[in-house]
Order: structure tokens, then sequence, then C-alpha cells
């Protein structure tokens, strides 16, 4: 088999389901190459034998037998206990929290206003913008921020007088331990680097005694 | 007559006759896919019956957007893998033939002894043979493309790989069918 195609268009060849524009491709490449062709000769008695397959009857047996079984749940989910069950009063610790919730957050979202008078009560919607102007809105963010800058200082003057020796001690600590780790890293330096110039000087031998073994075989006549 | 969706619904409703049209209409396919797989009539009566089991326990899960039959093979090639797959754990147990056609026995197998064969069509016999002597992945891919008409995007899908790596094995099953014949037939004493 020269042509990569072969393992393709015998497939596609013995594709009964193949759609037309498939075919004509197939025909087309077989109709211009011959090792396909060959290939296609070849195999068609393989094919050809496996449909002389003559159909077997199935043997009697017990059919039945499936039903005694247990049946898997279905694919489809079943609805959820109580889903579509209605409200009731009995149940009312579950659903008056959430729909007492659901009331506020859109009284909040529609700024809802409930004004009662000697004449009577008015529920109105929406807020007045006029109530509040920029610039008061302004003074008091600014108010808001200066405030919370405050709190923050007093709680970082706090906490620094109260762990302000600890911290010190453990500064002195931090500092030794890394001067013990230097130490430590240069001795260590210093032992690889002696090992290191070990090593150099068993292959400087070794190689001169390469040298001199090579050289004595050169002598020999 | 009934359609299968109508057999499916009586049948999960509790009806033994709609069950059993429904099995007695495709047991027959199924059966000879067995067959052909398993290579003789124990082996292919017991997994018509694995599939069938799987098949009714399953039958909720069938929501109709596919064909019945289409259904059924895919739970049918599930069953032949999941047999395969036995069958290599537990090699003790495997009655495939050895690859070499010279070594085959004469009176191989359970149920392919002289009398079976007796029964069966001699060229049945032939293909129970040589289908013996590929790995179950090839004597697979054979059934679904050659027996199933399946397509190879069909098959693709059912066996998780592409659509070129099933035309690739049907071309190699195909070709390992083919060495196989004509080791058979030189083997075979000429008449």
């Amino acid at each position: 088999m020269s042509c990569h195609q072969t393992p393709d268009i015998v497939a596609e060849h013995f594709d009964t389901r193949l759609s037309p524009s498939a075919r004509q491709r197939v025909q087309q490449h077989l109709a211009a190459c011959a090792d396909c062709r060959a290939e296609l000769a070849l195999l068609a008695p393989a094919q050809e034998m496996l449909l002389s397959w003559q159909h077997e009857p199935a043997p009697d047996w017990e059919r039945s037998h499936a039903q005694s079984q247990p049946l898997a749940a279905p694919a489809h989910r079943p609805p959820l206990p109580g889903r579509h069950a209605r409200l009731s009063w009995k149940d009312a610790g579950r659903w008056v929290p959430l729909a007492a919730s659901l009331v506020l957050s859109v009284a909040v979202l529609t700024q809802t206003r409930l004004d009662v008078s000697e004449q009577g009560w008015q529920l109105s919607f929406g807020g007045d913008a006029s109530n509040v102007s920029w610039p008061q809105l302004d003074a008091y963010m600014a108010a808001q921020a200066s405030l919370q800058q405050q709190q923050n200082q007093q709680m970082l003057e706090s906490a620094l007088q109260q762990f302000g020796d600890n911290t010190a001690d453990t500064l002195v600590q931090l500092v030794d331990w890394f001067e013990q780790q230097r130490e430590l890293d240069i001795q260590r330096m210093e032992a690889g680097f002696q090992q290191l110039l070990d090593r150099d000087y068993q292959t400087v031998n070794s190689v001169q005694q390469l040298a001199s073994y090579v050289q004595f075989q050169g002598d020999l006549p | 007559m009934e359609n299968d969706n109508e057999l499916i619904a009586s049948a999960l409703d509790g009806s033994l006759q709609a069950w059993e049209t429904l099995v007695r209409r495709y047991e027959g396919r199924i059966y000879n896919f067995c067959l052909r797989l398993t290579g003789n009539r124990d082996d292919a009566l017991d997994l018509m019956q694995d599939v069938f089991l799987g098949v009714y326990r399953n039958l909720s899960r069938f929501r109709g957007e596919s064909q019945f039959i289409s259904w059924l093979f895919r739970i049918a090639h599930n069953k032949a893998v999941d047999l395969a797959r036995r069958r290599r754990a537990n090699p003790v147990k495997d009655q495939g033939l050895p690859d070499d056609p010279a070594d085959w026995p004469d009176d191989h197998g359970v149920s392919i002894g002289p009398q079976a064969l007796a029964q069966a069509d001699e060229s049945n016999a032939s293909v129970h043979r040589l289908l013996q002597a590929l790995s179950a992945e090839q004597r697979l891919i054979l059934e679904l493309k050659v027996f199933q008409s399946m397509t190879f995007d069909e098959i693709a899908m059912m066996q998780d790989i592409s659509a070129n790596t099933a035309k690739t094995r049907f071309y190699s099953a195909l070709k390992k069918l083919r060495a196989l014949m004509e080791g058979h037939h030189e083997l075979s004493p000429d008449p």
C-alpha cells in the first residue's frame, strides 16, 4: 500500500450509508489510484465472506424474566417534594420570613414612603431628589471618610502599643538568626569549594595518567 | 401493530405482553449479534439475556429521542465490551481461537462441536472461525459496520473514538480477516 488514503477509501467504499457526494469522491479516487483499486480487490472477498452469514433464529428463553427485575429510576427528574404544594398557615414559619424580606426589599428599591397625618395616610413611591443636594452629599461623604480614618488610626495605635515590646524582641531574634544563617552559608560554600578543588585535582591526575599511558603505547614499536 | 414507543409505554405500565412483543421483535438481531461476537451459542444466549435485562432495567430512561433499535444496540455494544474485558481479565475461560489457523482444534468451542456445526450453516461456521481469530475490538467494528450498517460517525460516537480511527480500525480488521482467509484456505485440504 503506497497510497496514504487507502484506509479511508476502503472503509468508505464498504460504507453502504455513504452520502452521494462522498461516494462520488471515492469513485473518482479509485479511478485514478491503482493502489487503492488493488487493495479493494484484495479485501472485497473478506466483506463477501462476512455477508454470507445466515441469520439464526434465537432459541427459546425466559423473556419475561427481566420483568422480575427492578426498574431504574426514570431519566427525567421527578418533581421535588412539596414543590407544587399550596401555601398554608401551618407552614407559615417557613414562608413568612421570606415573604417579609421580599416585601421590604421591594419597598426599599421603590423608595416607598408612608405619610400619616390628621387627614389620613398617604403611600408614595420614588424619592424626591430635590430633598438632598449634591454639596450636602459631598459633605456627608467627607465626614464619613474622616471618621473612618480616625477609627483606623486609633486601632493601629492601640495595636502597636500592645505588641510593641514583643515586636522589638522578635526583630532582634530575627537579626541574630540571619547572622547565624549567613555564617553557616559561608562555611558550606567553603566546604563545597574545597571538594570541587579536590575533584579537579583527581581529574588532572587521571588525565596525566591517561596521557602517560597513551604516550607509552605510542612509544611501543 | 404497535410501534416501539407504545410497547415501551405499556411495558413500563407492567404489561408482560408488550414487553414480550418488544423482545421478540429484536431478539433475532441481538442473538445473531451476540453469536458472532461470542462465537458460541451458550455465551450468545447469556449475552442476549444480559442485554435485554439491561434494556428492561433502563427502559424508563429511554427518552424516545433516538430510535429504540439504536439505543438497544448501544446497550448490546456496552455489554459485549464488558464481556470482552471479563474474558481478557480471565483468559482461562476465553474460548477464542488462536491467531494461527494451524492451531485451531477441530472441535473447538463448547457448542460449535460436530453436533452444533451440523445444525449451523456451513458459511456460519466459517464466519465463526474467522471472527473468533480476530481481537474483540476488530470483531466489534466489523459487526457494527458490516452487519448493523452503522455509519462511521455513529460507530465513533458509540465507541468514543474519532470517525477516522473507526475507519482505520475497520480497514485493519478487514485486512486481518483477509489474511486469515488466505491462511485458512491454504491449510484446507483440497476437495
